[in-house]
């Protein structure tokens, strides 16, 4: 082919990332997955690794403009999936499809992305932090040679090789009308299995989920309703513990004065607050303020007025109590003064 | 024969004493004016020598002059149709020859010899009491304007001819009753107990007038952000005489005085439409006239649906906002205005306002991201509080007489710790926690020793920036000094923290 040449000189991608490899099909590297499905591409453009084909790998897809409920999910998903070993494929997309990956690589896990443009090309641009970590501890994949535009058309055809790579695919938040159906649809005639995440009815961002539910997807009532299905054994989960305990043990050794109590799941993190600002370690050490407003929290978004409204308290001490819970990992900010419960 | 009389021309916001002097001359009958003037203090040739003629006093056909000086200032303007007329009677011997010595005059004719009011009054009569002058004469309508300065021999006339009469016979013309200045300040038509519920979004317009920190409101259509900010001014600490004064000028330059209205007896409330162009927000025209940032001096500038302003216009308040006053250059020079406000600004989540309720919000995410970009960062940088206003409930709504505190008893608080603010600043050309420099945060801002560690804290896990740091602490320093508190406690940090404004990357759910 002509272009090849072309091609190949585009091959570096920006500084510091590994180069893009060309991946043919029918080579040993060929992903096992793609094997048998028709209307697999001849080619793929990879930055980083692709999904191994022994461990078992989960799509979760959703809405790009989604809800607090939905950012929550699709972290948690794929933080503890990640956390079991299981690899997450998504498309690095706004919203659900980058919060899930993003949980899946705080895990430590591995997470890769498919993208809708050229490897070498970042699209969204705000998820360039996203895109260098992925590139690091996971793959960037796509079908299209380095150098092409993320055009619009590009991303339906996409949408097959996330569920074509992926064992399971979870649908995190949908509108009736969603890209992420498309991938459903993919995902049906490739033989994965759908699950998808309930919602409350009413709500427009869920009705996609709901809707495929009532078709007979399976429902993502839990992690562990995905892990069962992906028939990841405890041995999985108990080598993930016992490998967070060995860190742990390593920061003790490392740092003797260290309080163990601290070490949790991702101890070096806990060891840097422990030094800056003792923070609770049960709700029966929190401040009257927090005490008082935990109750009131959760996964809903609330802004200070709302809780002023519930709860009676002034302002200030509403103030005072989010900060404190914030800071102390029992509530998140999600953006503009609207807090969630996180514990 | 020759005669001259005082007048005063206005450029920007000074007021310049001018003679109007007249010479009448036998020759050709021709009216001629000089004294670099715009075609409005030209046209009262016509006015002045019809409104004569109508009042049964015909001019002399002679070769008339009319000088303007100093002459190397442009006079703009209707108020000098008077002066010109006075000077003419006198210099053709209608009026005794000394009748207008140390008097100073401004007016509009009519072609009926009816005296019009004309803009600038009151910064005319202050400048004239300076200067010392014997007698000003004012169209009657600008009458109670001119008297709000004490010690001014002020006169009010609705004609010509009473002009006429008085400098002729002394007879002073009949008088309304005047409002006495100083019994109507700080009067508002609102009051800050009108608002029900919405206590986060209350307490922080307290801190905001309290520390003068400039504040963003987000919220739904509806929520109430207008008339939370039109309540603002009330609980801004009393308007003084001398405050009253100075902000009266402006608005007596601007034409914005009524008889009924003379002064200005609360503070301003600006709000100034989203397609306002930057000339009408800074002060246009070849010699600008007050723009609505100089409006807005000693008051409120509220911009509602800030995204929707152009960018040209936005940016015209970066340079007030740390001055407080505004720089124009025209070809006629450089004029300043003050514009020592407190910026309110507004504005909807999304372009829909609905965001993030998804139910609602039909915006798609690119949508949100450039509605934001909007705004450019130098501008929120100057910006210390943002706070959400969220929908109100039909419960808030609708409860009655809550014990929702009035203006006066928040204003009490206001004035209280505008006061703890003067006395930690003396001397050093700051006025309010706002305007403290980074360098000297150490120094104003002792922190306890928990509340330091917490904002470290804060600082390393939610994503804080130098610039919002140092907001933060001073927003802080406002706090504490609402609670009387001479340290920084954690407890102010939390809330100022609350206040922050969020960096454009996070501000999405």
């Amino acid at each position: 082919m002509g272009g090849e040449h072309k091609e190949n000189k585009n091959l570096a991608p920006e500084a510091g990332l590994p180069p893009v490899r060309i991946i043919r099909k029918g080579t040993a590297e060929w992903p096992a997955r793609l094997k048998d499905l028709a209307g697999m591409p001849e080619e793929l453009y990879v930055i980083g690794e692709l999904p191994r084909d022994d461990v078992p790998s989960a799509a979760i897809v959703g809405s790009r403009l989604c809800s607090a409920y939905g950012h929550t999910q699709a972290d948690a998903f794929g933080r503890v999936l990640a956390e079991h070993g299981v690899q997450i494929v998504s498309g690095m997309a706004l919203g659900i499809d980058g919060y899930a990956q993003r949980g899946a690589l705080t895990a430590g896990g591995k997470s890769f992305a498919v993208l809708g443009s050229g490897v070498d090309i970042c699209y969204p641009r705000s998820n360039r932090k996203l895109y260098r970590d992925l590139a690091v501890q996971g793959g960037l994949i796509s079908e299209f040679p380095p150098g092409t535009q993320p055009y619009s058309y590009n991303f339906p055809q996409r949408n097959r090789l996330i569920s074509a790579l992926s064992d399971i695919v979870l649908v995190v938040e949908a509108r009736k009308k969603s890209g992420s159906l498309i991938t459903v649809d993919f995902a049906l005639d490739q033989g994965r299995t759908v699950f998808a995440l309930p919602g409350r009815v009413g709500d427009a961002l869920s009705d996609g989920c709901n809707y495929l539910i009532a078709q007979g997807a399976g429902i993502a009532w839990s992690p562990e309703a995905l892990l069962e299905e992906l028939a990841v054994k405890e041995t999985m989960a108990s080598y993930a513990r016992r490998a967070r305990a060995e860190h742990a043990k390593l920061l003790k050794d490392a740092l003797p004065g260290l309080d163990a109590s601290l070490t949790g799941k991702d101890g070096v993190l806990h060891y840097k607050q422990a030094e800056l600002f003792k923070l609770p370690d049960s709700e029966a050490d929190l401040s009257e303020n927090a005490k008082l407003l935990l109750p009131h929290l959760s996964a809903d978004p609330k802004g200070a007025e709302e809780l002023n409204a519930e709860t009676g308290l002034e302002p200030a001490r509403i103030m005072d109590g989010l900060i404190e819970l914030a800071l102390s990992g029992y509530a998140e900010e999600l953006g503009r003064g609207r807090f969630v419960r996180t514990k | 024969m020759f005669s001259r009389i005082l007048s005063a021309a206005i450029i920007g916001i000074e007021v310049i004493p001018v003679n109007v002097e007249a010479d009448v001359a036998d020759g050709l009958p021709t009216f001629s004016m000089v004294g670099c003037l715009t075609g409005q203090v030209r046209e009262a040739e016509d006015r002045v020598r019809t409104s004569l003629r109508n009042i049964g006093v015909a001019m002399p056909p002679k070769r008339i002059t009319i000088n303007m000086s100093p002459a190397d200032i442009l006079k703009t303007g209707s108020r000098f149709d008077l002066p010109v007329a006075l000077s003419v009677l006198t210099a053709s011997g209608f009026l005794p020859e000394h009748s207008l010595e140390g008097v100073m005059a401004v007016g509009e004719l009519s072609l009926s010899g009816e005296l019009s009011g004309v803009t600038g009054v009151l910064p005319i009569a202050v400048r004239a009491k300076e200067i010392g002058i014997k007698a000003l004469l004012v169209p009657a309508e600008n009458l109670a304007e001119a008297r709000t300065v004490a010690g001014l021999n002020v006169i009010g006339f609705s004609t010509l001819t009473d002009v006429i009469t008085f400098l002729k016979e002394g007879t002073l013309p009949e008088e309304p009753e005047l409002p006495v200045f100083g019994t109507e300040l700080n009067r508002y038509q609102y009051d800050f107990s009108d608002i029900h519920g919405q206590e986060a979004v209350k307490r922080a317009a307290v801190v905001a007038v309290s520390g003068f920190h400039n504040l963003l409101l987000i919220g739904p259509p509806g929520s109430g952000k207008t008339m939370l900010a039109r309540r603002i001014p009330t609980i801004m600490p009393p308007l003084t005489p001398e405050e009253s004064l100075e902000i009266s000028q402006i608005y007596s330059i601007a034409g914005l005085l009524t008889p009924e209205n003379p002064v200005m007896g609360t503070r301003p409330f600006r709000s100034p439409h989203h397609t306002m162009s930057p000339q009408a927000l800074a002060g246009g025209g070849a010699i600008p006239k007050p723009g609505e940032l100089t409006l807005a001096h000693r008051g409120i500038l509220f911009l509602d649906e800030m995204p929707e302003f152009s960018r040209n216009a936005l940016e015209i308040l970066r340079q007030p906002l740390e001055d407080r006053e505004i720089i124009i250059s025209r070809t006629a020079g450089t004029f300043r205005f003050p514009a020592n406000f407190l910026l309110l600004a507004a504005m909807n989540p999304c372009p829909c306002g609905y965001f993030p309720d998804m139910n609602r919000c039909v915006c798609q995410p690119g949508d949100i991201s450039r509605y934001m970009n909007k705004i450019s960062q130098p501008l929120l940088d100057r910006i210390d509080l943002c706070v959400e206003a969220p929908a109100v409930s039909y419960e808030e709504l609708t409860r009655r007489g809550g014990n929702e505190k009035s203006s006066a008893e928040i204003r009490e608080d206001v004035t209280r710790v505008q006061a703890i603010q003067q006395e930690r600043f003396r001397g050093t050309g700051i006025a309010f926690n706002s305007e403290i420099p980074a360098s000297r945060i150490d120094e104003y801002c002792p922190m306890e020793e928990r509340a330091s560690r917490l904002l470290e804290n804060a600082y390393r896990r939610m994503g804080l920036s130098a610039r919002g740091y140092h907001r933060i602490v001073k927003v802080a320093r406002t706090i504490a000094d609402l609670d009387g508190s001479r340290e920084i406690r954690s407890v102010h940090v939390s809330e100022a923290i609350c206040y922050r404004m969020i960096d454009k990357k996070y501000w999405r759910l």
